[in-house]
């Protein structure tokens, strides 16, 4: 603890003594800092607020005056613009919230109080020197391509992963100083970006590191224009700058025969077919939580012809996990419940990861060294990764719909369920989340398959099948999904999930729009002409003289 | 800076309507002006867009009240129609009259096109937010009547101050270890999960949520979560938990005094009871 944290609790412990000195005294950070941010940072700025323990990643101790996003060399203290941005603006997808409708003057009064926790802002010396970032010049794709080559000289596939999905041999024991795992960022999803979206925040932030975490700073090692080309490679690894979350997958008719065994020309299958990108959020409302769930969005894209209907659905986790099992209805034991984040996975019972994680040495060896092999080659898991797919039983009528959570007694759901170790679907019949029956037949069939990150998973059933949801063309239904990430130890409960969005069974033809245009125009056309001709005729005896012959 | 949007635009119309006065626009300029300023102002004029029927029905009103106008004399008739009839028999308007016969059919070919190629939408479905409660609920095999229930804690404010203010810091410390997922940090129902929720969650910093109702209901709502809501309140879609099952009867009702204290806002009191 830091002399000035000694002096806080000091006084604090003082202040409960007399309770007269209280009243002067004020709190550590002030009232504000006490009342807005020391749930998370604690009292006494230390990182241990009363929500610590269920965060991840976990809100920053500020008595070691290390900060995140900053816009000053590796290890130094961030500027006050720095720690204003991220006050208002926030971390996007973690726990620290933007803070828009704070004052002017009040975020300057919590940048006071950030700061008065390290006894470092008071040292001259350390005094935050900001960089220069230069202009960005324009996106080519020239430049992006020397940026692969950066890339992979430099040795961030060693965690970012081939192609940035997060997924590098050392990403799975990666832990920041205090000794959480921390995840490698998923390059191609630019909303999840701690510091921004945008070039230049992609710039700093590998120029600075990302103190306090294993992310060096490359400031030494690029040249400007090596940076730029990194900048542009990691932009180029996915289009989107927001994520576009969908609500319907449009289920696309075809009429080629939709054959598992040959999955990768199955998968061509679904090249016409538009994607769904959903978002994915942590099961918290039934007992066996997930706070923090691996995902945090599915892709999905869906055919139909007139025999089967066929899903793909694919997501980014850092590892497969094909051994051990899964199922949806596999108890969570209620310690684990609680969510707490382990502080050393050696001792974790319900933390992040199990014992058969990556060791420390190794992820230390493996950091710049170079990218053979993958993180789930020899690793065993008690649990596997897992997927599934849920619809009503029946189709509702109404606004009625199952509970989301795998139905309710009166309205039951229709699961479709793949253990990622094994590789085949089942079904349940779910009617409440304890109450999941395994149902005869093994009429969906799946094929899954796992590359640079990411899995694919396509199912198929006939649409002639009995029981369960039954589809037809043109047709709403509500559709939700389930993802397991067996390496966190996700089963049963502890998920993610997408709350019931809907696809539709698009018509097998699509009206051409020309002959309703040409009618239209034709109408107007005609009414028109009458209408002008009418006008003339009207207005002939009165000046005759505006007619020509 | 901070006008509100509705003002902007009027502002604007009026500028527009400035414009016409001075230059002496004619009837069927200023009716034609007037009317599609009209569609500006209930498109553009209101944050919460209006809904397409809705502007569709004030249209219709505004377009008979243009029409009762100019019918209500004859010069104003005259008005109206003389560019029209000039535009379609005067020669040197022809160039015009040509542009005008041919752009109109075009915007009805793409009217019909437009029409034909709306992006697909999930279905909506309406919910009540604040549904009745039932008369009685049973809480850890407790039956509470609902229509008398009250805090147990809420005597404490003027009693025991002490004691109230550490059942509030129980209950803060419930709200962060429990709730602040999705309805966030300082209570806006704007938490870190909300981007997968729908319903989104409550927010209970603004003024016309929790300051309308009384305690118990809150009791109701956080112990039976959305599998306790009636039907018209959409059980089925929402997340929020039956937090019987992780919390004790306290910490429920200390929660209950924790949301109010935060947000600075004071239960309902009963009708015909005391305040």
């Amino acid at each position: 603890m830091s002399a000035r944290g000694v002096l806080v609790l000091l006084t604090v412990l003082a202040a409960g003594a007399a309770p007269a000195a209280a009243q002067t005294e004020p709190p550590p950070g002030g009232a504000l800092y006490q009342k807005l941010c020391s749930q998370c940072h604690g009292e006494k700025g230390d990182g241990n607020g009363i929500a610590a323990p269920r965060l991840m990643p976990r809100p920053r101790d500020f008595t070691t005056g290390k900060f995140k996003i900053r816009h000053t060399p590796s290890g130094a203290l961030p500027t006050d613009d720095d720690l204003r941005k991220i006050i208002r603006e926030g971390m996007p997808y973690t726990s620290m919230p933007p803070w828009p409708q704070l004052s002017d003057q009040q975020v300057d009064e919590l940048v006071a109080a950030v700061k008065s926790f390290s006894p470092d802002f008071a040292n001259p010396e350390r005094k935050p020197v900001p960089i220069t970032i230069p202009k960005a010049p324009a996106y080519s794709e020239e430049s992006a391509k020397k940026g692969k080559e950066v890339y992979a000289r430099i040795g961030c596939p060693a965690c970012h992963g081939e192609i940035g999905r997060g997924d590098g041999p050392s990403a799975p024991g990666l832990k920041d100083d205090a000794g959480y795992f921390i995840r490698a960022a998923d390059l191609t999803k630019r909303w999840t970006y701690r510091g921004g979206p945008t070039r230049e925040d992609i710039y700093r932030t590998f120029t600075t590191g990302v103190n306090g975490t294993p992310m060096p700073s490359f400031a030494e090692s690029l040249t400007d224009e090596e940076r730029w080309q990194l900048v542009d490679y990691i932009v180029s690894l996915d289009g989107r700058e927001d994520p576009g979350y969908a609500e319907l997958v449009q289920v696309q008719w075809t009429t080629d025969d939709i054959a598992l065994e040959a999955p990768d020309k199955a998968r061509e299958l679904f090249a016409s077919a538009a994607a769904a990108y959903f978002p994915v959020v942590g099961q918290i409302t039934e007992p066996g939580r997930a706070f923090h769930p691996s995902a945090n969005g599915v892709t999905v894209k869906a055919i139909y012809n007139a025999r089967d209907i066929a899903f793909l659905v694919t997501w980014h986790d850092m590892r497969a996990d094909v051994s051990g099992h899964n199922a949806p209805d596999l108890p969570v034991p209620p310690e684990e419940d609680k969510g707490e984040v382990a502080a050393d996975p050696a001792d974790e019972g319900g933390g992040f990861f199990g014992e058969e994680e990556v060791t420390e040495e190794a992820s230390a060896d493996d950091f710049f060294g170079e990218e053979e092999g993958t993180a789930d080659a020899g690793t065993e898991s008690e649990f596997s990764d897992a997927l599934a797919l849920q619809f009503p039983a029946t189709l509702p009528t109404g606004a009625r719909k199952p509970y989301f959570l795998f139905g309710d007694a009166q309205n039951p759901v229709d699961l479709w369920f793949v253990d990622l170790a094994k590789k085949v679907a089942t079904r349940y019949k779910g009617a409440g989340s304890d109450s999941l029956t395994l149902e005869e037949g093994e009429d969906v069939t799946a094929v899954a398959s796992y590359d640079k990150g990411e899995w694919s998973v396509i199912l198929k059933r006939s649409l002639r099948a009995t029981g369960g949801v039954t589809f037809a063309e043109s047709q709403y239904v509500p559709v939700a999904f389930s993802l397991w990430d067996g390496a966190q130890r996700e089963r049963g409960n502890k998920r993610g999930l997408t709350r019931w969005m809907y696809l539709y069974t698009m018509p097998r033809e699509t009206p051409s729009p020309l002959w309703p245009m040409l009618r239209a125009a034709f109408i107007v056309l005609v009414v028109e002409i009458l209408l002008i001709v009418w006008v003339r005729r009207r207005q002939t005896p009165v000046s005759p003289v505006g007619q020509e012959g | 800076m901070s006008l509100p949007i509705i003002w902007w635009v009027a502002l604007l119309l009026l500028a527009v309507q400035l414009v016409l006065w001075k230059s002496r626009a004619g009837t069927f300029l200023w009716t034609l002006v007037s009317c599609f300023s009209f569609w500006v102002f209930l498109r553009f004029g209101f944050t919460v867009p209006v809904p397409q029927s809705v502007i569709s029905l004030y249209m219709g009103i505004a377009l008979l009240a243009a029409a009762a106008y100019v019918t209500s004399s004859r010069d104003r008739l005259e008005g109206f129609t003389g560019p029209l009839v000039r535009l379609c028999t005067e020669p040197a308007r022809r160039p015009l009259l040509y542009a005008v016969v041919l752009l109109l059919p075009a915007l009805a070919a793409f009217a019909v096109y437009r029409q034909m190629n709306v992006k697909l939408e999930a279905p909506a479905f309406g919910r009540t937010i604040h549904p009745a409660p039932p008369d009685s609920i049973t809480v850890h095999d407790k039956a509470l009547n609902l229509t008398t229930l009250d805090n147990p804690y809420r005597t404490l404010e003027k009693s025991d101050p002490p004691a109230f203010a550490s059942h509030v810091a129980n209950g803060r410390r419930v709200y962060y270890e429990n709730c602040f997922y999705c309805h966030g940090d300082a209570l806006r129902g704007d938490g870190m999960y909300i981007h997968g929720l729908n319903p989104i969650p409550t927010n209970f910093a603004d003024a016309g949520a929790i300051a309308l109702l009384q305690e118990s209901f809150i009791f109701w709502r956080i112990s039976k979560g959305g599998p306790g809501l009636p039907e018209e309140g959409g059980p089925w879609d929402t997340a929020m938990p039956a937090w019987e099952k992780f919390l004790t009867e306290e910490e429920m009702w200390d929660v209950t005094l924790f949301l109010y204290e935060f947000s600075n806002q004071r239960p309902r009191a009963r009708e015909g009871v005391h305040e």
